[in-house]
């Protein structure tokens, strides 16, 4: 059975073109000037400057983490560009009429019309494409409603007192070896802020696209909900199909003032290598929100892509009756390797979290939970639930689990329970006999697996996911 | 690297004996190790300080210790005192079968072997393993000759007084199809430091029954080590109770190197005041079809602090294994606090590997029924804090032993502060 499943694993990777686009990008290398050309190249004031180069300094005294179940060579930070956005873009197009019509058939053939009136009525897209951000869509829509949503380079510009108030305030400087490169070097990413009582009247959606060769992406998301407001925030990311392996490192910082509620969702798709591993993206991602008092965030993420993920979305409970979700599934396949995760700091009063986690292995890869739940003295009555379970498809893969859990305060109650197993060959057998195919019975079977957190996508999504996993599948069945 | 250390690889480089080889090695090692500090994962909830400040050290003097007796149990008795092999207290008259040694009593070729067998077991990742293989000198041999079945345990008893320090070791090998029940036990009293480390080599059919009572408090530092080593169809059974000091360390390890064995792990530890104690056990499935269950519970009071490092890591070749950990955690108070870690590795892919952890307090409901009926707060905490630990004292196969440890952790329950 298993080497039908092999089979069936063996998908095409469809977001694997490369666009040709020109594209000005810097030469390969980094130190202070780089980061003073990019940050020439946005037009930012000083102060942002400043706070680049003292990151950039935070990070050269730092080492690269060592403890993730992941094994790649080590990086050469100066191999890297650290800037290329399309040539069309220098003169920041006004209109959507001006962008360059071969950015725009990117977007379509990965399945994301830029153009309003062929879109999925209800979801705002920024679009970022290399370095820069591409266009923006259903922007006087959402400014209708107060809401700001635009590219984080912009922002430095129009909202300075925002951007300055929160940009590091989740996730500081020097908290880990990628986010401080990150601050030293981001480029674009987007900027959302939901002013108070305001429910967004739209889901917001990020698409990062990575073209160009021997680049690296470092964006930054920043998303701000004010008291009482609500925002559904969907991100996507797709890279080509090359052999050399190339470095994302973004930082997502999330405030979810009193009463607020962030809704963050992820379909993360980039080129994860060939066969042997050959090429792919190496995702470094710090991600991390804040709860005030009764405010909730929740992350969903669906990882099928990179060659290496290493990935932790986090919530700190800081405010009374805060809720912290994390819902994932995680599929790796051919050499992929994923060690990705969650952490829960529970700090205030009846604070909840709830964390579904699954991991499925196929092929060669190394699928492994990493996740961390702290109750501090003051989390009086807080509660955790956490539950982890990993498929296995083939006797070449490993599935791992690593949960760390502190507790400091008595009244708080922690389950955390995890399990590993295989496809059984009863499910397969009943599933057979039903007269379904092999790859259609995995297919089920994993998606009933992954059932819990499927249901918390937003719909578009929801659907989208499900059939990156069928693909994902394809050829892993025997 | 810390002065502790350095005055340690200083000590082991004055002993020569049969020895000499792996203590070289070892301190080859040491000299290459970083002195753990919170970034260091084998320790990251278990600092070093106590280590670094004690003042216990090497005791030649003669003082006389000796084990505590166990109603209705009668040992075979191996004692060491302040690190030293006691001939005297140990049991000279041996059933037929067991053999039990000190190396540098036996001949060439005896010594030969029992070179390659030291260490081999125990991994070299344990810091105090390795500061253990460095520094012990009257290294203890029991071996079990094929389908002897040895009735009476054996008692391996580390005594310590004031201000000593001491590091014993001892390599238990039971032979195919025999049987066998250890026990290991340290006293103490006042402030000492103790590496106590056993490796227990069990061959095909052969079945060990062992306890580590870890019973050390306040000033006591205790770091030691229990590995296991499973051939085919080999089964053993561990009890583990530990109550915690300044430094408590224990780490074991369970080594399927053959198939169809089995191992069961019950653990219990009782904190109080300022106590910490960490239990490391990993469980190494290296060959198919083995099964292993191991089912942790742990008291912390007032500010003591619990740390459970729980590793189950299934190689590539270890099909049809089953494997499931259960660690439950009641906290006391709140300074109380409990850092637990159950780990799964797995690489089969026909496996069925589950573990489950919780932390919370004593059911408040529980609480509020018992007092209903009558029973004091205190009592009724008691009670139901004996019950949740009381299930896995059911568990051990020898009586004589759980009728003996019972009322010494029904004494620790009333000491611990009830708020």
């Amino acid at each position: 059975m298993t080497e039908q499943i092999d089979k069936a694993l063996a998908r095409e990777y469809e977001a694997g073109f490369v666009s040709d686009v020109e594209s000005e990008t810097f030469l390969p290398g980094l130190d202070e000037d780089v980061i003073r050309r990019i940050s020439g190249m946005k037009n930012e004031p000083e102060w942002m400057l400043e706070w680049r180069l003292s990151a950039f300094r935070e990070w050269l005294e730092m080492e690269e983490p060592d403890w993730a179940q992941v094994d790649y060579p080590k990086i050469d930070f100066q191999s890297i560009s650290y800037y290329s956005a399309p040539k069309s873009m220098k003169d920041k197009p006004q209109s959507l009429d001006e962008v360059d019509p071969e950015l725009l058939r990117t977007y379509e053939k990965l399945g994301i019309p830029l153009i309003e009136q062929q879109m999925l009525a209800g979801v705002a897209v920024d679009a970022v494409f290399d370095s820069v951000s591409v266009v923006t869509t259903f922007r006087d829509k959402l400014e209708e409603a107060g809401v700001i949503f635009c590219p984080i380079s912009e922002a430095i510009q129009k909202y300075p007192d925002l951007v300055k108030k929160y940009l590091g305030s989740v996730v500081p400087k020097k908290d880990n070896y990628y986010a401080a490169l990150n601050c030293a070097v981001f480029t674009d990413g987007s900027f959302v802020y939901i002013p108070k009582g305001t429910r967004c009247p739209m889901e917001l959606s990020t698409y990062f696209r990575i073209n160009e060769q021997n680049t690296g992406q470092f964006e930054r998301t920043l998303i701000v909900a004010d008291e009482g407001s609500h925002v559904s925030y969907l991100e996507g990311c797709t890279a080509p199909q090359r052999d050399e392996n190339q470095l994302h490192a973004a930082v997502v910082e999330l405030v979810a003032l009193d009463d607020a509620e962030i809704k963050y969702s992820t379909v993360q798709n980039w080129y994860p290598g060939d066969e042997e591993g050959k090429g792919g993206i190496y995702n470094f991602v710090t991600k991390r929100g804040i709860c005030h008092t009764n405010a909730k965030i929740s992350w969903t993420q669906v990882e099928t892509g990179s060659s290496v993920t290493w990935k932790y979305p986090s919530c700190i409970l800081k405010g009374d009756n805060s809720v912290g979700e994390f819902y994932s599934v995680a599929l790796t396949r051919g050499r992929q390797q994923a060690d990705t995760g969650t952490k829960m700091i529970h700090l205030g009063k009846n604070t909840r979290s709830t964390i579904i986690s699954k991991g499925i292995s196929a092929g060669k890869s190394n699928n492994s939970y990493r996740g961390l739940v702290r109750m501090n003295p003051g989390a009086k009555g807080a509660r955790n639930f956490t539950q982890c379970d990993s498929l296995l498809i083939g006797d070449k893969c490993g599935a791992h689990t690593f949960p760390y859990i502190e507790s400091r305060n008595p009244s708080a109650i922690i389950e955390h329970e995890a399990t590993t197993s295989k496809v059984s060959d009863e499910q397969m057998f009943l599933c057979r006999q039903r007269g379904l195919d092999p790859e259609k019975a995995v297919s089920m079977i994993v998606n009933g697996f992954c059932k819990e957190v499927f249901k918390e996508l937003p719909m578009e999504f929801a659907v989208e996911a499900g059939k990156l996993l069928e693909i994902s599948l394809e050829g892993s069945v025997g | 690297m810390s002065e502790w250390l350095e005055s340690a690889i200083a000590r082991a480089q004055h002993l020569d004996d049969w020895l000499a080889p792996k203590r070289a090695h070892a301190v080859e090692l040491l000299a290459q190790t970083k002195w753990p500090t919170r970034k260091t994962e084998a320790w990251r909830y278990t600092p070093l300080r106590p280590v670094e400040r004690t003042t216990a050290g090497k005791i030649s003097d003669d003082v006389s210790l000796s084990p505590e007796t166990i109603a209705d149990l009668t040992p075979i008795e191996l004692v060491f005192v302040n690190g030293q092999f006691d001939a005297s207290q140990s049991t000279k008259e041996l059933p037929a079968g067991l053999s039990i040694s000190l190396g540098q009593d036996l001949d060439a070729a005896q010594q030969a072997s029992a070179l390659t067998a030291f260490a081999a077991i125990k991994p070299e990742r344990h810091l105090f393993g390795l500061v253990n293989d460095a520094l012990a000198e009257d290294v203890v041999l029991v071996s079990v000759a094929e389908e002897v079945e040895i009735t009476q345990p054996i008692r391996i008893s580390s005594l310590l007084s004031q201000g000593a320090e001491s590091h014993t070791r001892v390599q238990v090998s039971l032979a195919k199809g025999s049987r066998l029940t250890v026990i290991e036990d340290i006293q103490s009293q006042g402030e000492t430091l103790s590496t106590a480390f056993v490796e227990y080599d069990i061959a095909a059919n052969a079945y060990l029954e062992h306890y580590r009572f870890a019973l050390q408090t306040g000033t006591n530092l205790a770091i030691g080590g229990s590995h296991f080593n499973l051939s085919d169809k080999s089964k053993m059974h561990s009890s583990i109770v530990g109550f915690g000091s300044d430094l408590s360390r224990l780490d074991t390890d369970i080594i399927h190197a053959g198939e169809f064995a089995d191992a069961k792990l019950n653990a219990i530890y009782l904190l109080d005041g300022k106590e910490l104690f960490d239990l490391h056990a990993t469980v190494e499935h290296a060959m198919p079809n083995g099964t292993t269950e191991e089912n942790v519970r742990c008291i912390v009071a007032d500010r003591a602090r619990a740390v459970f490092n729980g590793r189950i890591h299934i190689h590539p070749d270890a099909q049809k294994t089953l494997a499931a950990l259960n660690n439950r955690n009641l906290l006391m108070s709140d300074k109380a606090e409990i850092n637990t870690k159950p780990e799964l590795e797995i690489y089969a892919d026909d496996v069925r590997c589950a573990h489950g952890a919780t932390v919370a307090e004593i059911d408040k409901q529980a609480l509020y029924y018992l007092q209903t009926r009558g029973v004091s707060r205190s009592k009724a905490q008691v009670m139901l804090n004996f019950g949740f630990i009381n299930e896995l004292i059911d568990l051990m196969p020898n009586a004589a032993l759980a009728e003996w440890v019972r009322p010494i952790i029904r004494e620790r329950f009333a000491q611990m502060e009830v708020k």
